[in-house]
């Protein structure tokens, strides 16, 4: 799908032929941290989280000068997490991270690093070997979801990469622990800017301070922003939910990263127990925002159910619902076309990772003691008359 | 799916062919958005192959050629040029030739420019060896077509900035906002006027300009009745600029929030933000000779349905309008194919 | 409904709506036009232009919304930008009668879509909608006949402003007060749906905005060309007469495209006489026609069937069965004939 032939269709043919042929300047794989998305070329960098990479719309990343809106219900802080791997992916690849509202803190809680995304799937797939017989084939491909189509989409990386003079491949994306605290040289390049409360609006002295820093870098860092938590009251003064206000931050935002398109990416988290989606606000929120993902924690009690939602016992349960509301550049086009689309997600945050896999509703509770018995007992037999 | 040519025939006769001073409302929402419409509006009324529907019957011969004005709240000029590049229309060229102007509501509507950026009047970042550069740079200014993948948006990041604050100069028009209510309103209309009085300078006879305004109802979100703007000023404001062209399309967000939470029916207070557009929005269809509203599925999403395309005549309509419902599906190379229900 | 007093209707509510719409004895001095997007007014405004025309009104259109005069608007007021003073002013400046001495011509005011006037923020708190939409009915000199018809459109779905002083009525409940009638209007082919369903005990379909489906402003396209069986509009007309006496009534406008525009005679039906929405009624004696006859006469009279249904049966208390040997008591009660010995006689 990714390597098919692109072609325009039967357009303009006077508009076509003025298009001098140049080939465009053969990317210079220059900066970390940064690939050409397999779809069509255009710069993208990690988000941190591997398997939400690849939700983005076969970019394999985050495309840069896009935006991503996390939406999180409830009070859990998962979108935190997916918030803080993102952060961390910025301080290793020695990006620019900016973060809006939070004291220096936050910073300190990045997660650890513990090598690159690839060697935790490398490890994650030896451990699926030995398991395979165990999983139907159909349920494999999905299962492999997060390592399988990441392995695909890395191909292109090493075409341009391996020409440089054979140094070794940079890694896109990287894993970490939250367990751990990142210790990285660049990490004292974060940059925090706090809310200031004020009569006016107190966005403007927050993008003006962004502005700034971005406008008088040097053209080939790139940069982070950071956003925890958009209007959360803990942070935010009272007046920052006007439209006027944070409309208009968003719009500068998006101006900012229109502007820059090259060089800087944003996350932002919004808590909908506060401001629901229902809310005219909210909308306009999203659609400012060039991915929209919303998160759905199952609720605590249901931790029983959720239990039997994975495949197979020895898969953690979901902790939640992902859905994709709008994802970057493929909704900017008109939507549709995307293999994932119309699949429901489910996500597991665990120690090491934030994995989005397909979501499948679990089976009913009697069925569960029925999957368990074989399981324990004679399950090898049935699995070899199957394969 | 079979390829079809850049205006599919089912849509053509909706996009070319706007008649004297009407209205046409493109409704969008989070999930399906306008874009590609608009592209497909400009495409109809630049593109020279448009007299393809001529020869087909299927536009009135009246659509020697055409003159638009893009004004967008949402997007910039980089994403337009780069959209249509890839339908075959160079904006940049076309600008070049008074053909298209476009007005840019993204950049600094809001914030004043910066210092270390251009300002209006100031050539460019660095002016002195942007001129000497001019000759060499002026080709890939127009623009690396489509090649392979590795060679789309250009990863050399200063060439870029360099290469776009240049080709803005002359094109792009940028709005600023300042002050409040209707004076505001006014500032703006008069500089989106002025970019069409320069159009129309040089235009022939028998040409009609074009007017696309991409989500006017953002101004009115970030603005509001706090600072003296309503739907009704909003309104105002569209038709006024209506005044200076040929035929008007305006884009805005049908999101269920911004429309229904303001009916009567709803449960608790509408807030501002809400009922401002949903009169906004209600009070434009009833203007609207056609109104073109984009949803996705009701059924959820599918793998070859990008979204539903529904045409009904508004408040303002004749007869000529002829209602349908139509799915369409966006390829990933941007090539887009329309059809019925049931078909394929 | 009886057919006596369904053609004693069409006469008198037929003529009721041509003088209406014909602007005749300015019945109707202020007109509401209640429309939605599923039913928008211009048609009904095109009918009043065509039949100002025909009888030689002087037809002023306000605009707040129209952008270029439709056919047949003598004067267009552009209203954009203007304070109702001003809008006032350039009305009254619109039309002079000739002379004093010629009989002057009656006139007609079209405002396209009062929406935008009530939730304009340019409006100073002293504006006054009946004194504004007062000053064009009322005549320019005491002695002057009111030759003056207002017909004003109000969009029932575009919302509103909340009300700057929660006492007061709302604009509309206030317009529909001063109005001496109001017209709402219907999509025929909706009234046709609703009306089907409401047959069948269904609830009744919405359609449009009502739908509240995300994307969606204007409804299901049954409007289609080509299903012309269902077009038109249905006016639904409260009307107040001079005598303070109210009229309901609800009518069918064909579209345009059935009758020449210089048609006299009355193109508007009664919504009840239309085939579609009230399909002719087989008579009864036609349907007992299609039953089987028989030799017997199987049916009973009135008297006969009351009588049978007054017999109480033998046993009946019987079949209620409270227990075992309860059932079978015999019940009978005592007649004056009876000659009944308490010692020996037992039931």
């Amino acid at each position: 799908m990714s390597f098919r032939k692109r072609n325009i269709g039967l357009s303009a043919g006077v508009d076509r032929t003025a298009i001098p042929n140049a080939p465009a300047q053969p990317a210079p794989e220059s900066i970390p941290g940064i690939r050409p998305s397999p779809d069509d070329g255009r710069p993208t960098t990690s988000t941190g989280t591997p398997s939400l990479d690849n939700l983005l719309a076969g970019h394999a990343g985050l495309p840069m000068g896009k935006s991503l809106l996390i939406e999180e219900n409830g009070t859990t802080d998962f979108a935190g997490a997916l918030l803080r791997y993102y952060a961390a992916e910025g301080v290793v690849q020695e990006q620019k991270v900016h973060v809006v509202g939070v004291p220096e803190q936050w910073g300190r809680s990045l997660p650890g690093l513990i090598g690159t995304a690839e060697s935790l799937n490398d490890k994650r797939s030896d451990k699926r070997k030995d398991e395979k017989m165990k999983i139907a084939w159909r349920y494999e491909r999905l299962g492999e979801f997060g390592a399988g189509i990441a392995g695909s989409r890395d191909a292109p990386a090493p075409a341009s990469t391996g020409e440089q003079d054979g140094k070794p491949q940079a890694a896109f994306c990287h894993a970490f622990d939250l367990t751990k605290r990142l210790a990285h040289p660049s990490i004292t390049n974060m940059t925090f800017t706090p809310v200031v409360p004020s009569r006016e609006s107190p966005f403007t002295a927050i993008l003006k301070r962004l502005q700034t820093a971005i406008a008088s870098d040097s053209p080939n860092t790139i940069h982070r922003i950071v956003i925890p938590s958009l209007l959360n009251p803990t942070t935010y003064p009272p007046n920052a939910c006007m439209p006027e206000y944070v409309l208009q931050f968003l719009h500068g935002l998006k101006a900012l990263m229109s502007a820059y398109a090259t060089r800087v990416t944003a996350m932002i988290t919004l808590p909908l127990s506060l401001f629901p989606r229902s809310s005219g606000l909210v909308s306009w929120v999203e659609l400012l925002s060039d991915g929209v993902i919303e998160l759905c924690p199952f609720p605590h009690s249901s931790d029983a159910l959720a239990a039997s939602g994975g495949a197979t016992s020895s898969e953690e349960p979901p902790q939640g619902m992902l859905k994709t509301h709008r994802l970057p550049v493929l909704h900017e086009r008109g939507g549709g076309s995307d293999q994932n689309v119309g699949l429901d997600w489910a996500f597991i945050l665990s120690r090491r990772r934030f994995e989005i896999k397909p979501f499948s509703l679990p089976p009913d509770e009697g069925d569960k003691e029925a999957q368990e018995a074989p399981a324990s007992g004679g399950m090898p037999k049935k699995s070899d008359l199957e394969f | 799916m079979p390829s079809q040519p850049p205006l599919p025939p089912l849509l053509a006769p909706y996009l070319s062919a706007q008649p004297e001073a009407s209205l046409t409302l493109v409704s969008s929402i989070l999930g399906a958005t306008s874009n590609w419409l608009t592209l497909r509006f400009l495409h109809a009324s630049l593109s020279t192959s448009s007299n393809l529907n001529a020869s087909l019957g299927l536009g009135e011969s009246h659509n020697g050629s055409k003159k638009v004005v893009l004004v967008s709240f949402l997007r910039g000029w980089e994403f337009w040029r780069a959209e249509a590049k890839r339908l075959g229309l160079d904006l940049a060229r076309l600008a070049d030739k008074k053909q298209f102007a476009f007005v840019d509501g993204l950049s600094e509507l809001f914030s004043a420019p910066q210092t270390v950026n251009a300002m209006p009047s100031v050539p460019s970042i660095a002016s002195g060896p942007t001129r000497t550069s001019l000759p060499f740079r002026s080709q890939p200014g127009a623009v690396p077509g489509r090649g392979p993948p590795s060679a789309a948006p250009a990863l050399a990041m200063n060439n870029d900035n360099l290469a776009r604050s240049q080709t803005e100069q002359g094109i792009v028009k940028k709005l600023h906002f300042s002050g409040r209510g209707i004076a505001a309103l006014d500032a703006l209309e008069r500089d989106i006027a002025s970019v069409i009085q320069l159009q129309k300078s040089s235009m022939e006879d028998g040409e009609e300009l074009l007017l696309i305004i991409d989500q006017p109802d953002f101004l009115l979100a970030a603005t509001g009745p706090v600072m003296g703007i309503g739907a009704t000023e909003m309104a105002e404001w569209v038709s006024g600029l209506q005044q200076h062209v040929h035929a008007t399309i305006v884009t805005l967000a049908a999101d269920s929030p911004l429309i229904h939470n303001a009916s009567t029916s709803g449960h608790q207070m509408a807030t501002p933000v809400e009922s401002e557009h949903a009169a906004f929005a209600i009070s434009l269809a009833h203007r609207a000779r056609s109104v073109m509203q984009l949803r996705t599925l009701e059924t959820g999403a599918a793998r070859d349905v990008s979204g539903v395309l529904r045409i009904s005549r508004g408040g303002g309509a004749d007869d000529s309008v002829e209602e349908r419902e139509l799915l369409y599906y966006i390829q990933r190379d941007g090539g887009l194919s329309v059809f019925g229900r049931g078909e394929s | 409904m009886a057919p006596l007093n369904l053609s004693h209707r069409r006469t008198h509510n037929l003529l009721l709506i041509s003088k209406l719409l014909s602007l005749r004895d300015t019945a109707s001095p202020l007109t509401l036009l209640q429309d939605s997007l599923e039913q928008p007014a211009t048609p009904l405004i095109k009918e009043y232009i065509r039949r100002a025309k025909l009888s030689k009104v002087h037809v002023t259109l306000i605009a707040f919304e129209t952008l270029k005069a439709p056919d047949g608007v003598d004067a267009f007021v552009s209203a954009r930008h203007k304070s109702p003073e001003n809008i006032v002013k350039e009305v009254a400046a619109a039309y002079q009668p000739s002379t004093s001495a010629a009989p002057s011509k009656r006139r007609l005011i079209i405002i396209d879509a009062i929406n935008p006037l009530l939730s304009s923020r340019r409006l100073d708190a002293g504006f006054h909608l009946p004194t504004f939409l007062g000053s064009f009915i009322a005549p320019a000199s005491p002695t002057a006949k009111a030759d003056t018809s207002l017909v004003v459109t109000y969009h029932q779905d575009v919302p509103g402003l909340p009300q700057q002083n929660p006492y007061s009525p709302s604009p509309l409940t206030m317009l529909t007060y001063l109005a001496t009638s109001i017209i709402t209007l219907h999509s025929f082919s909706h009234i046709l749906a609703q009306k089907a369903a409401r047959d069948r005990s269904l609830v009744a379909p919405v359609f449009g905005l009502k739908e509240e489906q995300e994307g969606v402003l204007l409804g299901r396209l049954d409007k289609l060309r080509g299903t012309n069986a269902a077009e038109g509009i249905v006016l639904e007309l409260e009307h107040r007469r001079k005598s303070g006496r109210g009229v309901l009534e609800w009518y069918l406008l064909p579209p345009a495209s059935r009758y020449s525009p210089q048609q006299v005679k009355e193109i508007v039906t009664l919504l009840d006489d239309n085939v579609l929405y009230n399909p002719p009624m087989e008579l009864d004696t036609n349907a007992g026609d299609e039953e089987p006859k028989s030799t017997f006469e199987l049916g009973l009279t009135e008297r006969q069937r009351r009588e049978r249904e007054g017999v109480v049966l033998p046993y009946f208390d019987a079949q209620q069965g409270n227990g075992p040997g309860e059932g079978g008591r015999i019940l009978y009660d005592m007649g004056e004939e009876d000659d009944f010995d308490e010692e020996e006689d037992e039931i």
